[in-house]
């Protein structure tokens, strides 16, 4: 079964090249093709996964691209980190499909969307199985297409159309530091392909400035498609797209292709200290930075976007204190459980037609299920003992702590306790407390809308289990197995560090509780702060890039246009001033006056005449 | 006659053809260009499978041989391919075929006189690829001018005459540069011909000489890339002529300034272009961020693709001046590349404009309302045009730039800003037309029919093709970077 | 009788016609360049009988030549005197200056 694994990406593109050219034909019927091939992907992608744990490794490749001496190849690479990503996306695409089935239900573009979301699963897919650089490159750019195109699903919109816009120019600036960091690691390795680099940094072939030089470009690259600060405004606009996009796209996948860039970079990391450094310090900043984003925004899908990014910077935290296995858990069970919040606020907004959670309340009554599961999500989320955020969370704690970086940890923390905070306070102004709606005007949620969101909810409350310290380590075990290059990371923890964990995320639970169910706080000096219309804003960044960035390359668009108008244009005249001098200076020695004619005439035989004497011949 | 004479002649069949038929309806017109343009393509596969094959496709007839002191120089009908110029002649058959397809429902008055003159055309490009010494080059090189001022000054847009004017001074002063550099190296080395000349200028030294050749060569094929500052002409052309010559125009003739630059700047005077390297690659840069921020601030998409025509111009300099396997292959991809993405860029531009009249970006949005395939192919184009994987663009840029970081890495990281603007400008343009809300001042317009989507189709798939398995071309292409890098490396 | 030597024969010769293109060339007033243009072609014609009697090879050859000049000149002023007639009719001046329709 192994040696299919390209049916894995294969298959997803099949659908969207089908859906595209049979758009008009196969209308409703499309979604369930779409759906029926997810699942079939998903089944070898759990065949393929079952094979990888007993062989361990696995490596096909033919040739693609020769320049001269140099031979780049294309292929697939499975080993169990990406083998486990493979299960990951396959499994959850395969969700929101069967979701979209509901939610994008009487949508004029239902077939279109669906060949979106393939083509999108199928990048995803073949950005994972990469056994090189360059072919990684090309699928993540491909994935960012496949964002483009579902953000930007509503196009007659233009805050859709300029959402779409500006993730893919953020994304393309990433993206570009990651070139830039490929191409140097070319020329310094000769070599694209995974396997030579951890070679050739294990055989100490790079210079330490080089390798800390690449490694941060790479890093740049998992900025932008991680939403980390300070590439991460794409992603709250990036909730223009339907809801089943942003579950799929921005919570579950894309997103997470920064941290498995990282985690694949791995080797390069650890031999730069300097470059682990700045990934957890972007990490941790951006962790704490939309946390506190997150606290005040009254947007639901804004919330949640808020709370990805911060979420992805616990990852890259985590990743960078020499957490790995740490980092690669959260972002399993963070896949899960922020699906599942994001399925269950489509669900909300399919329901009440708004996002505007400051317009809702009550909803428990009517969205019984709905308010069930998002509960289960924001106790994950929140760390609350023994579903899966708390396993995963605490594991990040504790690398921090064993990595001695107590000042990213207590803004860990901090940021942990934020985290539970702005989640139960949407649970509670969402489901809790009087509607604010006429509840009879609430659409009932279909079954293909509630089976994802059960099933994530189980994972949501059981995938920790997969990774503890009490009942076995599995992932660690299965990602370190082999991997001979990941010597020294951190595991385990201790009970006190889970106590801490228990503790700071009940309180936050506690604090949310008193503030917006009881209303114990004074919220009108809060609201009229400085500091609440900063975070409003977003801290100002958007306006910030558009001040510099776009309105700066504007500026310079329209300078060159000066340029192009008075001093190219000025070269052009001048050569044609040129001419019409020399012409205008020549035909004023056509004077018609035959005596001026002959005088030249005359002249002209002097001259003969002088030179055949002087030269004495012709 | 071998077969590459008769590939270089064979407009003329499409040419006598109509001019026996003299002036008969518009359809037969057509009809009979259509047919007859397919004539050269079936050459060029066949040129190009010989090609692969190995068997020789040179040619040789003696033609004149004068003393002048103690020297015989010798002048003859000479042609050969190698791997570079044998892609590029089979991109014009392809282009040519579908532009002269497409203008059957652009051109509207005098259809006869415009195929006959599309034709001559073709002929003088087959025979620029074909060349293998210098004079016959650039007795074909002066060839294309003359059909392409008649072709734009009268069924082009506004301001056709001015941009005719403008385009035959440019490139006759260019050519002009070209001929006194040809005749000096004709005088300096007995011969034109392209390996004997290479051959005499790698163990001569006159250093000065070389040097001033190379920059006349830089200069005159620096008017037909176009290299800043030597553009305007082209911008004009771009945005005044009809776009089915357009396509030609962009996709092959501005490639034919890159074939000179690479085939006999590097091949024959390698020493002085690698002395020349930094400047070709600060203006390969210079065009590159040039073109990319001018096209963000424009308001019509011609102009738009005018100026991301010399934005991509820039890239095939870069690869140039790398002057390693990379580089040129890359400038060798993006040649390639880059005919594609405009001649399908142009194609739908002429689709476009039987429908709207117009390219004004304000006027068109909201275009994937009602034409969604339309709209759809430009998103696609856009995607390649902005070096999207999967498709040509990226492979091209990603090669030069590969190129490029072992020898200038600064110049690459600056350039790197191109591929950032790139992506800004072709969205912003392309979303402008196709998203956002639509206006409604076209009344209905219909949706691609077939014989609009083939062409698009056929283009989009030698597009993917190039970008899904890049060693199509490259593998034809290695002996030929064998040779040149000789020059440079050795 | 002393013979007058060649050289005086030839530098009155191209004393006239000095004079007489001086005259050509700067005159205003048409007749007076054709009267000038004459005494050039007559400075000619004394240097013809001049060789022809004086010269390397004497003979009859140059006074012959000069023969066909004067007819030629001859002619050349009829036809140069018809164009000036027309030419004054339609101007009503002979200044040369006035002359310059062939001027862009």
């Amino acid at each position: 079964m192994i040696e299919f694994a390209w049916l894995i990406p294969a298959l997803p593109l099949l659908t969207f090249l089908l859906l595209i050219v049979l758009r008009e034909k196969l209308k409703k019927a499309s979604g369930y093709v779409a759906v029926l091939i997810s699942g079939i992907t998903f089944i070898v992608a759990t065949l393929v996964f079952l094979q990888l744990i007993d062989v361990g490794n696995f490596l096909m490749e033919w040739s693609w691209l020769t320049i001269g001496s140099i031979d780049i190849s294309f292929g697939i690479l499975l080993n169990p980190l990406n083998g486990l990503m493979l299960l990951l996306v396959a499994f959850i695409s395969f969700l929101i499909h069967m979701y979209s089935l509901g939610y994008m239900d009487g949508d004029q573009r239902f077939s279109t969307f669906f060949a979106y979301l393939s083509l999108f699963t199928s990048a995803m897919l073949g950005l994972v199985m990469s056994p090189n650089l360059l072919q990684f490159y090309m699928f993540w750019e491909l994935v960012g297409l496949g964002s483009f195109l579902l953000i930007g699903f509503y196009f007659y919109k233009n805050s859709a159309k300029q959402a779409a816009k500006k993730a893919f120019i953020m994304t393309r600036i990433g993206d570009v530091g990651l070139l830039i960091g490929l191409i140097l690691l070319f020329w310094q390795t000769n070599s694209l392909r995974f396997v030579d680099i951890y070679q050739a940094v294990t055989n100490g072939d790079m210079s330490g400035g080089m390798i800390t030089l690449i490694a941060i470009l790479i890093f740049i690259g998992a900025i932008g498609k991680s939403g980390q600060f300070p590439l991460h405004t794409w992603l709250p606009d990036a909730m223009e797209g339907p809801t089943p996009v942003s579950a799929l796209i921005h919570a579950a996948t894309m997103v997470a292709a920064g941290v498995y860039l990282v985690a694949v970079m791995y080797p390069l990391y650890m031999a730069s200290s300097l470059a682990m450094m700045i990934v957890a310090i972007v990490g941790a900043f951006t962790a704490i930075y939309a946390a506190t984003i997150g606290l005040v925004q009254n947007d639901l899908k804004q919330v949640l976007a808020y709370s990805t990014i911060s979420q992805l910077g616990f990852m890259m935290l985590a990743m960078g204190v020499l957490g790995y296995t740490a980092g690669i858990f959260h972002l399993f069970t963070h896949a899960f459980f922020k699906a599942l919040l994001f399925l269950a606020a489509g669900s909300v907004i399919h329901a009440v037609h708004t996002q505007n959670i400051k317009e809702m309340g009550g909803l428990n009554q009517k969205l019984k299920l709905t308010s069930a599961v998002f509960l289960i999500g924001a106790l994950a989320i929140s760390g609350f003992p023994l579903f899966s955020g708390f396993f995963s969370k605490e594991e990040i704690l504790a690398s921090v702590w064993a990595e001695g970086q107590y000042g990213l940890f207590i803004i860990a923390i901090v940021a942990a306790f934020l985290t539970s905070v702005y989640m139960f306070r949407l649970y509670f102004l969402v489901f809790h407390g009087e509607s604010k709606l006429t509840l009879d005007k609430v659409k009932p949620v279909p079954m293909t809308m509630k089976i994802p969101m059960m099933v994530l909810a189980l994972f949501a409350i059981f995938s920790g289990f997969f990774n503890t310290s009490w009942f076995g380590t599995y992932i660690a075990d299965f990602l370190e197995e082999g991997a001979t290059y990941l010597e020294g990371i951190h595991h385990g923890s201790s009970i006190w560090l889970m106590l801490l964990a228990t503790v700071v995320s009940l309180g936050g639970i506690a604090l949310a509780y008193l503030i917006y169910v009881k209303n114990a706080l004074n919220q009108e000096n809060w609201k009229t702060s400085g500091t609440y219309q900063m975070l409003l804003n977003k801290y100002y960044m958007d306006e910030f890039y558009d001040n510099t960035f776009v309105k700066g390359s504007r500026g310079i668009g329209l300078g060159f246009q000066y340029v192009e108008k008075y001093f190219v244009r000025l070269i052009i005249l001048f050569i044609g001033d040129l001419v019409t001098t020399f012409s205008r200076t020549g035909s004023k020695s056509q004077t018609g006056q035959a005596q001026t004619y002959t005088a030249v005439a005359f002249l002209g035989l002097v001259l003969f005449a002088a030179v055949y004497m002087l030269k004495g011949g012709y | 006659m071998g077969t590459l004479s008769l590939l270089v002649f064979s407009p003329f069949i499409g040419l006598i053809a109509l001019l026996l038929a003299g002036k008969q309806s518009d359809n037969i017109t057509k009809r009979i260009a259509a047919f007859s343009s397919l004539i050269p393509l079936i050459l060029s596969i066949l040129v190009y499978a010989q090609y692969q094959a190995g068997s020789g496709l040179s040619e040789i007839l003696r033609w004149v041989q004068f003393e002048v002191g103690e020297q015989t120089l010798t002048l003859n009908y000479e042609l050969a391919v190698d791997g570079f110029s044998v892609i590029l002649i089979l991109l014009t058959t392809i282009i040519a075929v579908l532009a002269v397809f497409t203008s059957s429902w652009q051109i509207k008055q005098n259809s006869h006189l415009f195929f006959m003159l599309m034709f001559l055309l073709e002929f003088g490009i087959l025979g620029v690829f074909s060349a293998d010494n210098l004079i016959l080059f650039f007795i074909f090189f002066e060839i294309t001018l003359i059909p392409m001022f008649f072709l734009i000054g009268k069924w082009g847009g506004t301001d056709r005459e001015e941009s005719a004017f403008s385009y035959i001074i440019y490139n006759g002063l260019g050519s002009m540069v070209l001929l006194i550099a040809i005749a000096a190296i004709f005088v300096t080395a007995g011969t034109t011909n392209f390996s004997e000349a290479a051959e005499y200028f790698r163990t001569s030294n006159e250093a000065g000489l070389q040097l001033g050749i190379a920059i006349a060569f830089l200069i005159a094929f620096g008017v037909k890339l176009p290299i800043f500052p030597l553009h305007s002409w082209m911008v004009k052309v771009h945005v005044h002529a009809p776009p089915a010559l357009v396509m030609i125009h962009a996709g092959v003739l501005l490639k034919i300034g890159a074939y000179g630059l690479i085939k006999f700047g590097v091949g024959i005077l390698p020493a002085s272009f690698t002395t020349l390297a930094p400047l070709i690659a600060i203006l390969g840069l210079v065009n590159l961020l040039y073109g990319a921020y001018l096209a963000l601030v424009q308001e019509e998409l011609r102009s738009v693709l005018a100026y991301s025509s010399i934005s991509h111009m820039g890239i095939i300099l870069l690869g140039v001046a790398a002057l390693n396997e990379a580089g040129i292959q890359g400038a060798i991809f993006q040649s390639v590349s880059h005919g594609l993405i405009s001649a399908l860029f142009f194609l739908l531009v002429g689709i476009l404009l039987v429908r709207t009249r117009t390219t004004n970006l304000r006027k068109l949005s909201g275009l994937a309302r009602l034409t969604p395939v339309l709209a759809g192919f430009f998103l696609v184009a856009a995607l390649a045009g902005l070096g999207l994987p999967g498709m040509s663009g990226f492979v091209s840029e990603f090669t030069v730039f590969l190129g490029i970081f072992e020898n200038m890495p600064v110049i690459g990281a600056i350039g790197t800003l191109g591929i950032i603007m790139t992506v800004v400008y072709m969205l912003r343009a392309i979303l402008k037309m196709t998203y956002g809300t639509y206006r409604n001042m076209f009344g209905d317009m219909n949706d691609l029919g077939m014989g609009e989507l083939i062409p698009a189709t056929i283009l989009l798939i030698c597009i993917v093709v190039i970008g899904v398995y890049p060693n199509t071309i490259a593998l034809t292409v290695q002996q030929t970077l064998e040779t040149l890098l000789v020059g440079i490396g050795g | 009788m002393t013979t007058i030597p060649l050289q005086a024969y030839l530098i009155l010769a191209l004393i006239l016609f000095c004079i007489g293109l001086f005259g050509a060339l700067t005159k205003r007033n048409t007749i007076i360049v054709l009267i000038c243009i004459e005494l050039m072609l007559n400075a000619v014609n004394l240097n013809l009988v001049a060789f022809s009697q004086l010269g390397n090879n004497p003979g009859i050859t140059g006074q012959v030549f000069s023969l066909f000049t004067i007819t030629i000149a001859a002619a050349e002023v009829a036809v140069g005197m018809a164009i000036l007639i027309a030419w004054y009719r339609h101007k009503n001046g002979v200044n040369v200056d006035e002359m310059d329709g062939l001027k862009d």
